[in-house]
């Protein structure tokens, strides 16, 4: 049995965060990850390898509902950052006062600052150069300044990047400062214990307080619990420790998104420079973000909405081929529920979101056609017009999922309160994307980040420098 | 079946498991595959993970103009030279 003042469930975006700020700031911290290390000697950069290696299930996580809806989720030290794109967005202002006016949570842009700023001086965040963002986000600017629309480069966490064009697949060059190499050495140099492959089957829970966890093998003790195991897994965590709340698994967004491409005149290469690097953020007041998205042949050819001799001859013009991505801001029409132990997640796309897609997937037609696209393949089925399309005629990725135990100052309303503390439980608190209690309309890591960053002061009883 | 192919599957949730190694083998068969054309939504799954298979390959991949290997090795160089982790 291993004794500390703090335990953390999870090593992605909020755990990793949260063990290394308390372990700088004196806790005696235990971190425990349920999947590996990760050593980038041993990334391929080719996507089936690495989607098996890297990703919880293989990558192949999928909604059951209408339509079916593929959920990536990284597995492993750096959790979901060390596969993602690397964007980083600050948490919209006018998302931060819903929360204030909806949920009651005392999270205003002023409060939030120091911690967003400590998160990104951490990560070194700052701005994709045109050079480093390829030709992919060369056509989408392309068609976006013809169109008079608003857009830009992406901030990232990346440091001498290079622009392999793997981000999805493990970067090669450690460019990408996901928590797996920022915060997670940062937290064992301050002397917290990293425990890998440690399957946490539940949150031991003693009159009306956390005493510490239960993961099999491996016993802590300790008067403080941090649930990050992410929007998926840490309700049923929750639900497995006794803890009763009808908002638990409830309110689950995905952030869906599909993508479309283009067959460009000039050579696009769409794998050389950063994927994710450019949006347009046009219709973003109406739950629409555009951001780029490419990667190499075999990632391309699974994403090509074509079939037969049409999808062999745009493989062979890959190196012609341009791709960009939509995000829509969805309704929380998802819950989480545990079959054997085992998430099984329903999610049926709301009506408004359809709408949504049906006005994204246009507007991406258009861009690529103002940047002179030659053929512009929407991720639709043959034939299907984007104002017809049905939910089933979607192709769509969750890249985002969030909510599922959201944050609300009424017990009756959330799972935790303004303080990411499970309403109910002393010591047990959580800090991962479950937390957040609406859509964003945007990448969340650095919402995250910045959620357990204040959490991780408030238990030290300081502010954030 | 390719290696990476067979290690993606692998690593696919168990319930997943037969039935994707089910639509790859019709898939790849032309009967098969004539079959699947009547399943929209299994036929999208076998051919999307057979031309996954397809594209992956390092030789059909330099001919588009992808070199993993050369991707991999830039990578290698960098982090030892700047001692990244």
């Amino acid at each position: 049995m291993i004794e500390a003042d703090v335990c953390v469930v999870g090593a992605g975006a909020g755990g990793a965060v949260v063990a290394a700020e308390l372990a700088e700031g004196g806790a005696n911290v235990v971190l425990l990850e349920q999947g590996p290390a990760h050593n980038p000697d041993s990334f391929t950069a080719r996507p089936p390898q690495m989607l098996a290696r890297l990703y919880r299930d293989g990558g192949q996580t999928v909604t059951f509902g209408t339509p079916p809806i593929g959920l990536p989720l990284g597995r492993g030290l750096g959790g979901t950052t060390m596969v993602n794109s690397g964007t980083c967005f600050r948490t919209p202002p006018r998302v931060l006062e819903r929360w204030q006016g909806e949920f009651g949570l005392e999270l205003s842009e002023a409060s939030m600052r120091p911690h967003f700023e400590r998160v990104e001086r951490a990560l070194s965040v700052s701005e994709v150069t045109p050079e480093l963002a390829g030709n992919n986000a060369s056509v989408a600017r392309r068609g976006a300044e013809r169109l008079g629309w608003s857009h830009g480069y992406l901030r990232r966490n990346a440091k001498g990047c290079v622009g392999s064009g793997v981000c999805a697949f493990g970067c090669p060059t450690s460019a990408k400062q996901h928590t797996g190499i920022t915060y997670i050495p940062r937290a064992e140099r301050a002397g917290a214990r990293i425990l890998t492959g440690v399957d946490v089957k539940r949150v031991l829970v003693k009159g009306g307080r956390a005493t510490g966890v239960d993961g099999g093998e491996v016993e802590v003790r300790a008067p403080t619990v941090v649930l990050a195991a992410g929007a998926v897994h840490t309700p049923l965590l929750l639900r497995s420790s006794g803890i009763d709340s009808n908002e638990l698994g409830r309110n689950l967004t995905v952030h869906p998104a599909t993508a479309a491409f283009a067959l460009m005149d000039e050579i696009v290469d769409m794998a050389r420079g950063v994927p994710q690097s450019f949006f347009v953020d046009e219709f973003a007041s109406d739950g629409i973000m555009l951001e780029g998205v490419a990667g190499p042949p075999s990632y391309a050819a699974i994403a090509l909405p074509l079939s037969g001799r049409r999808h062999q001859e745009a493989m062979s013009r890959y190196r012609h081929l341009a791709q960009f991505g939509l995000m829509v801001s969805d309704k929380p029409r998802g819950r989480i529920h545990s079959v054997a132990g085992r998430p099984v997640i329903r999610y049926d796309l709301d009506p408004r979101d359809l709408k949504r897609f049906r006005v994204g997937i246009r507007r991406l037609g258009e861009l690529f056609e103002a940047a002179g696209a030659l053929e512009v393949y929407l991720p639709l089925p043959s034939g299907v017009a984007p104002e017809r399309a049905r939910a089933l005629d979607l192709k769509l990725i969750g890249f985002h999922p969030l909510g599922s135990a959201r944050a609300d100052a009424r017990a009756s309303h959330g799972v935790v309160d303004s303080n990411l503390a499970v309403h109910g439980v002393d010591g047990l608190h959580v800090a991962d994307g479950s937390v957040v209690p609406s859509a964003l309309g945007v990448n969340p890591q650095l919402t995250i980040m910045a959620l357990a960053t204040r959490l991780a002061f408030k238990l030290l009883g300081a502010s954030a420098p | 079946m390719s290696d990476p192919l067979r290690e993606f599957i692998g690593a696919s949730p168990a319930v997943q498991r037969p039935a994707l190694r089910a639509l790859v083998g019709l898939g790849r068969r032309p009967r098969g595959a004539a079959l699947l054309k009547r399943i929209a939504p299994a036929d999208q799954v076998a051919t999307g993970l057979l031309a996954m298979a397809r594209y992956d390959d390092p030789a059909r991949a330099k001919q588009l103009g992808w070199d993993a290997e050369a991707v991999i090795a830039r990578g290698r160089e960098l982090r030892r030279r700047e001692g990244r982790p």
